[in-house]
């Protein structure tokens, strides 16, 4: 008899946080987000049971649908999810209701809360509320006032609003953003949120360092080389070339998501495991880290855009290739730099980071390469000792190695590295949420450890200020070299840890 | 311990008076405060025990119907002093009955709704309404009203909604009489959740009225004759009511902790070949237990064939039963009753667990949980000496009713839970009739 596929004893254990009572309201309904991730990621609570039968959902959108349209769509659009689940369906779908709104259009606000008030009376939500906000970004600030104007988000206790990324486009634009939404709500009601803090691999980092003692005494200067952060996408940019070519790997990706992997693996503990602790540590890491180069930034990094590659027969198309892009574009698909931290635990450690679209791999990884041996007493098989590595395996094949040197067997006493390794899939066995499962259930949870503060989206986009300048006023300094689709990006990037007598991880 | 702010001292109404008075509270006297949205809530409170101990004069007053450490540290004392078994839970309506054969008349005040645990009071109930049975059968009932907010912590929101507290107190007879007034208490298309905090011996028709069809209905199956508990949830499951047993609900841990030590797929293949599962409950009420071997059956997908009394060397009677696998094969059962010198509040507590399995071809594996709070030398003895033997200890969260209670209101569903559902029913089957 083959091994069960998922482990019986398990299932129905997940139920340590139960959502209160509420109605989550999502703007931006008839968009791809609510039925890819959001609609999905309810649909799993209610599967664990982890939403109260108090419970709904409103779609918002400007299309004049019906609750029945809703419904429909929905159903259309998870057709493959719910044939599994057909009955549990049927009871979900029952608290998924629609209101077309037009958040520029304050009459339709204000009916959007007389019907949160009828779904308060059938549904026994109790006046809570979340509102997502899956709209244009340029809606973030008007989305926000629309709903204040309307008193929607006058009780702090019981409404919040959820903020997809980008949360502005520099540090001016999110300084002015934030400016915005806090007139209209307490921080406390506000949730930026990033994708990436919801991976179960990111959230193990601080397990990892704060649950065990045998990391934290060596996760600083003293023992830590380098830390090298990578995540590398295998696609192009597919359907999203008009966002992209605004964006671009700079932006899109290392803003947000690489550096709150960088916080989480530099911070320092937090006093307690509660949302302001842990918020604070992160925004102190990310007040004193700075590029490496402020004042010279082209020195500290590299950019590149994915041009024709693949193998014979099987040919990739080049970004600028891409349907939707400027043939002349100097959007960056890739980008590396090195950043330092000023403080007592990381003072002179780089801390490298990379991303790009079109690389040989989809993977992201946290890699802390350990000093060396401060004498060699053996003989390396492979010429050189290779220096302790703990590697962070976010995606794919979640997990955990440690790399050490052991001797070689053989009569002589010569050393080779191997590597212990703990996989998510070997211990649990089971695929983790989707991340927007665990960030939704958070936000209905009024939970934001997970979400970003505004001094850290602001900190994160100030540390990249000189790019971002360097990038719009003079970006002959940073030239955008071009890397032939499904290899490592350009060879500059390579240099820019040949400086320093390093190489990129080749995963 | 009393998380509440009172707005006004609790005022003693004539019964027929509170509902208007309650209508006239929010509509003028607090004009412009919140009156929450949420549930009412509706506790059966006897809180014999604490009654008996200060009536005895084993501890002092006052009645708050809370089961705090020094009362339960005092309780314990006394199941020695009263000549009941060591094991015996300070929760086994034993000791209550015992106490009550005991001489004394010591008085003190009668604070029970008065005193709402934060956890509970942190889900802002539009109404809590107490019912305090008292010693004196005969006594008349007194109706107490008092609107209350949640304290607001340090750090929190300040936005709080309130809600009232109605505290129905006299002899069981009078409690009984006035049903028609607990139920015009009820707010009317709010959830109601009723929870039986006492045994499930006593009053069953004051139970079955306030457990109405539509209240979500919290019970503790550890509390009363196993049979007549295990009969109650099943009966009460299948009327569709959303039925939550703490019972079950404490048994999370233990799941928790063997569900783990299946989670590696490497190991997941032994649970289609286990052989035997052994319990050990602490005294003589077996339901935890049968509760969490038929959860483990459940989700096995074993099939009961029979199940018998079995001889508890002297420490009571156990249960035995024999389940067929999905395969055909057979595993054996058994639940045995073990004397313990530190029991635990409720009856029947976990002590251990043993499941043996036996794969084709590689070596036996033997599982065993052990209770933090204990040993399992019996479930340890002899025989593994062949087996890959995995052991853990189960950590057993010192958390009160309240708070498991405040865990149901926090997110509250109106069905039952379906592992629940199928746990009960078999562990129905299992307990010999």
């Amino acid at each position: 008899m083959g091994a069960m596929l998922t482990n019986p004893l398990r299932v129905g254990l997940r139920q340590e946080r139960v959502i209160s009572p509420q109605c989550l309201v999502i703007f931006g309904a008839s968009g791809d987000l609510t039925h890819r991730k959001l609609v999905p990621a309810l649909f799993e609570l209610f599967r664990q049971r982890r939403l109260p039968s108090e419970f709904a959902v409103l779609g918002c959108a400007r299309r004049p649908w019906s609750d029945d349209d809703f419904r429909a769509r929905m159903a259309e659009a998870m057709a493959s999810d719910i044939a599994e689940h057909r009955t549990a369906w049927e009871q979900f779908s029952a608290c998924l209701f629609y209101e077309p709104v037009d958040l520029q259009d304050p009459p339709t606000v204000v009916q959007l809360g007389e019907r949160l008030k009828l779904i308060d009376r059938q549904r026994a939500t109790r006046g809570n509320r979340t509102f997502y906000l899956s709209v244009s970004p340029a809606f973030y600030g008007s989305g926000c006032r629309a709903l204040a104007a309307a008193g929607l988000l006058a009780d702090p206790a019981r409404s919040r609003v959820v903020i997809e990324k980008p949360f502005g486009t520099d540090y001016a634009s999110a300084q002015a953003l934030n400016k915005v939404v806090q007139a209209c709500a307490q921080e406390s009601q506000i949730f930026r949120i990033d994708h990436y803090l919801g991976k179960e691999t990111v959230q193990n980092i601080l397990v990892l360092r704060f649950a065990n003692t045998i990391f934290e005494p060596i996760w600083n200067r003293n023992y830590i080389a380098n830390v090298q952060i990578t995540a590398a996408e295998t696609v192009g940019v597919e359907e999203r070339a008009g966002y992209y070519e605004t964006s671009g790997a700079l932006r899109d990706m290392v803003q947000n998501h690489l550096t709150q992997i960088l916080a989480l693996t530099a911070m320092e503990p937090p006093g307690r495991f509660d949302p302001e602790s842990m918020r604070n540590e992160k925004a102190k890491v990310l007040q004193a880290a700075r590029l490496a180069n402020p004042d010279e930034p082209w020195k500290c990094c590299v950019r590149g855009q994915y041009a024709a590659g693949g193998a014979a027969g099987r040919p990739i198309a080049g970004y600028r290739q891409e349907p939707g892009v400027n043939p002349d574009s100097t959007t960056e698909t890739y980008v590396a730099t090195k950043l330092f931290i000023n403080n007592w635990r990381w003072q002179g450690v780089p801390f490298y980071i990379r991303t790009g679209k079109r690389l040989p791999k989809r993977l992201s990884e946290v890699v802390l390469t350990f000093r060396e041996a401060p004498v060699h007493l053996f003989d390396a098989a492979g010429g050189a000792p290779t220096p302790n590595q703990l590697i962070l395996r976010i995606q794919p094949d979640e997990g955990a190695d440690i790399r050490f040197e052991v001797k070689a067997p053989g009569s002589g006493m010569r050393s080779r590295p191997v590597d212990m390794a703990f996989s998510y899939d070997e211990s649990f066995g089971e695929p983790s949420d989707e991340g927007y499962v665990r960030l939704l259930a958070d936000a209905m949870l009024g939970d934001p450890t997970l979400y970003t503060r505004s001094d850290e989206v602001e900190a994160a986009w100030r540390l990249y200020t000189p790019l971002v300048e360097l990038m719009e006023e003079s970006p002959q300094q940073l030239p955008v070299y071009p890397y032939e689709a499904r290899t490592w990006g350009p060879a500059a990037a390579d240099s820019l840890l040949a400086d320093d007598g390093l190489v990129w991880r080749r995963p | 311990m009393a998380a509440q702010l009172t707005l006004q001292a609790p005022l003693a109404l004539p019964p027929q008076e509170v509902g208007d008075y309650l209508q006239r509270l929010w509509s003028t006297e607090l004009e412009g405060s919140k009156g929450a949205s949420t549930f009412t809530l509706l506790i059966y409170e006897a809180s014999w025990l604490q009654q008996q101990m200060v009536r005895t004069g084993l501890v002092d007053g006052p009645i708050t119907g809370l089961l705090d450490r020094p009362l339960i540290e005092r309780a314990k004392a006394a199941v020695s002093e009263c000549g009941l078994p060591l094991s015996t839970a300070v929760m086994d309506q034993r000791l209550s009955w015992a106490l009550g054969q005991r001489q004394g008349s010591h008085h003190s005040d009668d604070l029970r709704g008065q005193f709402i645990d934060s956890a509970i009071s942190a889900h802002m109930p539009r109404r809590l309404i107490t019912l305090a049975p008292t010693l004196d059968g005969g006594r008349p009932l007194e109706t107490l009203v008092s609107a209350f907010c949640p304290l607001i912590e340090e750090g929190a929101a300040a936005a709080q909604a309130c809600g009232d507290a109605v505290v129905l107190r006299g002899g069981l007879g009078a409690l009984q009489g006035n049903l028609g007034l607990i139920d015009a208490l009820v707010e009317s298309g709010l959830p109601c959740w009723v929870w039986w905090n006492s045994s499930l011996d006593e009053a069953p028709e004051l139970l079955e009225a306030l457990a109405r069809a539509g209240r979500r209905l919290v019970v503790d199956s550890s509390l009363g004759v196993p049979r007549r508990c295990i009969d109650l949830l099943v009966q009460r499951i299948q009327t569709g009511q959303a039925v939550n047993d703490l019972n079950w609900m404490r048994l999370r841990t233990w799941r928790e902790s063997l569900a783990m030590l299946f989670d590696p797929p490497s190991r997941r293949n032994a649970l289609e070949h286990v052989v035997q599962l052994d319990i050990d409950v602490e005294g003589d009420h077996p339901l935890k237990g049968l509760l969490l071997a038929a959860w483990i059956a459940d989700r096995l997908g074993w099939h009961l064939v029979s199940s018998f009394p079995v001889d508890g060397d002297g420490a009571g009677t156990g249960v035995g039963a024999e389940f067929e696998r999905t395969d055909g094969a057979t595993v054996q059962f058994r639940l045995m009753p073990v004397p313990v010198g530190v029991p635990r509040t409720h009856p029947g507590a976990m002590v251990g667990l043993r499941l043996v399995c036996a794969p084709e071809g590689r070596p036996p594996l033997c599982v065993i949980l052990c209770s933090e709070s204990g040993g399992c030398m019996r479930l340890e003895a002899g025989g593994m000496a062949s087996m890959e033997l995995l052991e853990d200890v189960v950590p057993v969260p010192e958390e009160s009713e309240e708070m498991e209670l405040a865990r149901l209101l926090g997110g509250g569903h109106d069905t039952t839970n379906p592992l629940m559902v199928a746990a009960v029913q078999l562990a129905a089957r299992l307990l010999p009739a």
